[in-house]
């Protein structure tokens, strides 16, 4: 994980001004920008279950006689629930770095997203075609198994991770 | 009533609830996995009776329930939990009931979705064009409980009858 320095870095006060200057400093402080900004971004990581995650449990065999080509035409709105996720988080972000850069929870969730990023680049590249091809009953390869296990695995990750984070909040002098 | 939150909050469970580090977070982690997977796999439900998936068998999605039960389950056990640690805190916001009004409809549409629409969808037929309808009822509401969800610790009125 990144170390934390005893004082704020220069590059992070930048950022950290760049929010105020650009407002959304301003607009997260208000009495309803930081609930709403969390309503977005939990609602994000429960389209991207409802989506992904679902997919991953048929691709795990825990759901069978559905047909995973199908299922995939959930996956595009999986992806604006990350989107969601992405832009409420950056807010987050972009509103309070000095709670967020150097906190242990959230840089472990970032790594998780990059794992469950490089996870789908990997299934696109190696099983998708062969799971498409699937009937509704026949069973999915290991590989494509052990994918949706890893995938469905960082998300849940990435809730816990999410959770935490105000646990973690980095101290600084 | 604030005798009860009094009492539930001098219980040993409730002292252990707050004051033990790890107790509420771990709480709060299954909560969250609880509700994705309820909320998720309702959604799940909602988008393909909207006609999204259209080639996967609707009466299939059946084989999700069973997450969704567990994280029914789950949710309810962490979130008495969470109650115990701080019963007025939820149980003096109306939010809180706004919470359970939306997520208990959602539910119930599921259970109706499933029972009404299933059976057509099985035998071949085209649904009813209510329920697209129902179905974006069903995905608001989710996303409605969600919402009063993240809202209680914003909108709180009482932490606690005893102090802390």
């Amino acid at each position: 994980m990144m170390l934390q320095p005893s004082a704020p870095p220069g590059w992070l006060l930048d950022f950290g001004q760049w929010g105020v200057d650009v407002g959304i400093y301003d607009l997260m402080n208000t009495r309803w920008g930081w609930p709403i900004g969390e309503s977005v971004h939990f609602t994000g990581l429960c389209m991207l279950m409802a989506t992904v995650g679902m997919f991953d449990l048929r691709m795990m065999g825990l759901v069978r006689e559905l047909s995973l080509s199908a299922l995939h035409k959930l996956v595009p709105y999986g992806v604006f629930g990350w989107l969601l996720c992405v832009a409420s988080g950056f807010l987050f972000v972009a509103a309070a770095p000095l709670e967020y850069i150097y906190n242990d929870a959230w840089q472990i969730k970032m790594v998780l997203m990059a794992i469950a990023g490089v996870n789908m680049v990997v299934f696109y590249m190696t099983t998708a075609k062969r799971v498409y091809a699937l009937g509704p009953d026949e069973v999915v390869p290991l590989t494509a198994r052990i994918i949706a296990v890893v995938s469905l695995s960082s998300w849940l990750g990435v809730i816990t991770c999410g959770r935490v984070v105000t646990a973690f909040r980095p101290f600084w002098e | 009533m604030m005798d009860v939150f009094r009492w539930i909050e001098q219980t040993p469970l409730s002292v252990f609830m707050r004051e033990d580090f790890y107790a509420y977070f771990v709480v709060l982690i299954f909560h969250a996995w609880a509700m994705a997977f309820l909320v998720g796999g309702g959604m799940a439900v909602s988008l393909r009776v909207m006609g999204v998936a259209a080639g996967a068998r609707l009466e299939k999605f059946a084989g999700f329930f069973p997450f969704m039960w567990i994280g029914a389950f789950m949710a309810i056990l962490s979130g008495l939990l969470l109650l115990v640690g701080y019963p007025a805190k939820a149980l003096t916001n109306w939010v809180f009931a706004l919470k359970f009004a939306c997520l208990g409809s959602a539910a119930l549409l599921v259970r109706y979705m499933a029972r009404t629409y299933f059976p057509i969808a099985a035998r071949n037929e085209p649904l009813p064009r209510s329920a697209r309808w129902i179905a974006c009822a069903c995905f608001l509401l989710w996303i409605a409980g969600v919402t009063a969800g993240k809202m209680l610790l914003h909108t709180y009125k009482i932490l606690m009858v005893t102090s802390p």
